[in-house]
C-alpha cells in the first residue's frame, strides 16, 4: 500500500498503533513526537493492566488488551506478569459498594473477588490488616514495563524501515489535496493518512482544523523508591484515599497519591504529595517507612468528560484519525486500541463493538459513556 | 586496548561502556532511551555519577559536542530520603 501515514505522538499508542500498521501491509510510516518517545504518559504511568472497571466499554477493550498483552510482550520482548490487582477497603460503606462492581464485573468475565483482610494479608507481607474491613482481588489483572514497551517497539519500527522522529512539533493540520499537510517545527508534513496520538496536545492540533475535542489535562504526581528484591506481586490500591502502590519489576515500589489539582495547569511539586503518600503507605504497610525515596515527578490524566478515551476517525475528514483522552487508561488499553486503529485504518471496522462507541462524535451527540458507578 | 565490557559507566545499574554503545548502535541515540533501556540515572545516585559520562560517549557516537547533549531532568528529592520523613510532616501548605 503506498499511502503514506502519519502518526503525531510516539507514545505507546502510536508505537503499538505502527507496529499494527506494519503488520497490516502498510510500508510507509513516519511518526514523530515532540519531544521524545515515550515522554508524556507512557514513560511516567503506572504499568497496572486490568479489566476490572465499571463501563461495559472499559471492561470489553482491556479483556481484549489483556489477551493481547502476552502475545506482544512475548514478540518484543517487554516485560509482562498477572500479578493482580488488590484494592484496600477501609469502610463499611465501600465494602457494599465493590459487591455489586463485583457482581457487574463476574457477570462480563472479569474474575474479581472479595477477600477477607487475612488473605489480603497473605498477598502484601507486612500489610497492617487491622486497618482493612475487607479486599477486592482481581487475578487477571497485572502490569507491564512501560521502558520496555517504548523502547523495544522503537527498536522494531526502526529496523523495519519505519521513520521515528522526535524533536518535531506538529503545530497545523490542513487538508491537502486528497489527504493532509501538517506544519511542524521542522517543516510541512504531506500525508495520506494522519493519526493524532498525543495525549491533551492533540486537542490543540485538531483545534486547528476545526474539530473540537473535550480534553483536559489533570496533573497527578508519582514517586519511586529504591529498589529491593520482590515484596509483593499485585498493584495494591487504598480505595478511601485514591493512592496505589506497585512493586515494578526492577523492585522498586511506585506510588501514585491524588490531591487536589485544577484542570490544564502545569504541575508542580507538592510537599502535599509526598505526605499524603508516606503518610497513607506508612499506616498500611509500617515497614515502608524505612525505604528510601528516590524520584518524585509529575504528569497529567488527559481527561474527557466521561473518562473513556476519544478514539477513531473524525466523522467529515476522511483519512483523519484521533486516539487521546485515555483519561489514565492509555498504557494498559494501547494492544487493543492500536488493533482496532489498525482495521479503521485499513477500510474495516474494529472486531469489538464496543470502540464504535468511543467515537468523537460522541460529545457532540450526547452518547457519553455511562459507568455502574464512577470507579478508579 | 582496555575491554568495553570492563568499564563501569554507572554504578547504581552495573552498566558498561559496552552496553551504552551497543545501545546507541542499536538505534537509542538520545540520552533519554539510553535511560530507560539501560536504567542509566535511575539508581541512588540519580545520575550524578554517570550521566555526564553517558552524555559523552553520545556525543563521540553522534559526532556532535557534548553540549549539544541535552541532560533528563533531575526529580526531587536531591538525595534519597526515607518514606518516614515525609509521613512525619504536618505543616500545611
Amino acid at each position: 500500500m503506498a499511502r503514506r501515514i502519519l502518526i503525531i505522538g510516539a507514545g505507546v499508542t502510536g508505537l503499538f498503533t505502527a507496529k499494527q500498521l506494519l503488520e497490516k501491509g502498510f510500508s510507509d510510516i513516519l511518526v514523530v513526537d515532540k519531544n521524545y518517545p515515550g515522554s508524556g504518559g507512557s514513560f511516567r504511568c503506572a504499568t497496572g493492566i486490568r479489566a476490572s472497571f465499571t463501563s461495559r466499554e472499559h471492561v470489553k477493550i482491556m479483556l481484549r488488551a489483556i489477551e493481547l498483552w502476552p502475545k506482544v510482550s512475548a514478540e518484543l520482548g517487554i516485560k509482562y506478569s498477572r500479578d493482580g490487582y488488590l484494592w484496600l477497603l477501609t469502610r463499611e460503606s465501600d465494602v457494599e459498594y465493590f459487591s455489586e462492581v463485583v457482581k457487574f464485573q463476574n457477570s462480563l468475565g472479569v474474575p474479581t473477588r472479595v477477600l477477607t483482610p487475612e488473605e489480603a494479608g497473605a498477598l502484601v507481607p507486612g500489610l497492617n490488616v487491622s486497618l482493612v474491613k475487607a479486599a477486592v482481588y482481581d487475578p487477571l489483572a497485572g502490569k507491564a514495563s512501560c521502558f520496555d514497551s517504548v523502547v523495544n517497539t522503537l527498536r522494531h519500527l526502526l529496523s523495519r524501515g519505519v521513520r521515528v522522529e522526535w524533536g518535531v512539533e506538529a503545530r497545523r493540520i490542513r487538508r491537502s489535496g486528497s489527504g493532509f499537510a501538517v506544519e511542524t517545527s521542522r517543516g510541512e508534513l504531506e500525508a495520506e493518512i494522519v493519526l493524532v496520538a498525543a495525549g491533551w496536545g492533540s486537542r490543540r492540533l485538531l483545534e486547528t482544523i476545526g474539530v473540537e475535542l473535550p480534553i483536559r489535562n489533570l496533573p497527578k504526581h508519582a514517586l519511586v523508591t529504591e529498589a529491593f528484591k520482590p515484596v509483593f506481586k499485585p498493584l495494591v490500591i487504598d480505595w478511601a484515599t485514591s493512592s496505589y502502590i506497585v512493586q515494578l519489576f526492577n523492585g522498586n515500589f511506585y506510588i501514585g497519591a491524588d490531591i487536589p489539582e485544577e484542570y490544564d495547569v502545569k504541575p508542580a511539586h507538592k510537599l502535599e504529595f509526598l505526605r499524603k503518600a508516606a503518610g497513607v503507605w506508612t499506616r498500611l504497610l509500617p515497614w515502608l517507612g524505612e525505604v528510601n525515596v528516590l524520584r518524585y515527578w509529575t504528569g497529567y490524566y488527559d481527561m474527557t468528560p466521561d473518562h473513556h478515551p476519544v478514539l477513531g476517525p473524525v466523522e467529515g475528514f476522511e483519512g483523519l484519525y484521533v486516539a487521546a483522552g485515555f483519561s489514565g487508561h492509555g498504557f494498559m488499553m494501547a494492544p487493543a486500541v492500536a488493533e482496532a486503529l489498525a482495521e479503521y485504518i485499513s477500510g474495516g471496522k474494529p472486531g469489538l463493538p464496543e470502540f464504535e462507541r468511543l467515537r468523537p462524535e460522541r460529545f457532540a451527540r450526547g452518547e457519553l459513556i455511562k459507568e455502574i458507578a464512577v470507579f478508579g | 586496548m582496555i575491554d568495553p565490557r570492563k568499564v563501569i559507566v554507572c554504578r547504581c545499574e552495573d552498566v558498561t561502556l559496552y552496553d551504552v554503545e551497543k545501545a546507541i548502535d542499536e538505534g537509542l541515540t538520545d540520552i533519554e532511551l539510553l535511560k530507560r533501556k539501560l536504567r542509566i540515572g535511575m539508581g541512588p545516585c540519580q545520575g550524578a555519577g554517570c550521566l555526564l559520562v553517558v552524555a559523552s560517549i553520545l556525543a563521540r557516537k553522534k559526532g556532535v559536542r557534548v553540549t549539544d547533549i541535552k541532560i533528563p531532568v533531575s526529580r526531587p528529592p536531591i538525595a534519597p530520603v526515607q518514606l518516614k520523613f515525609f509521613a512525619g510532616s504536618r505543616r500545611s501548605g
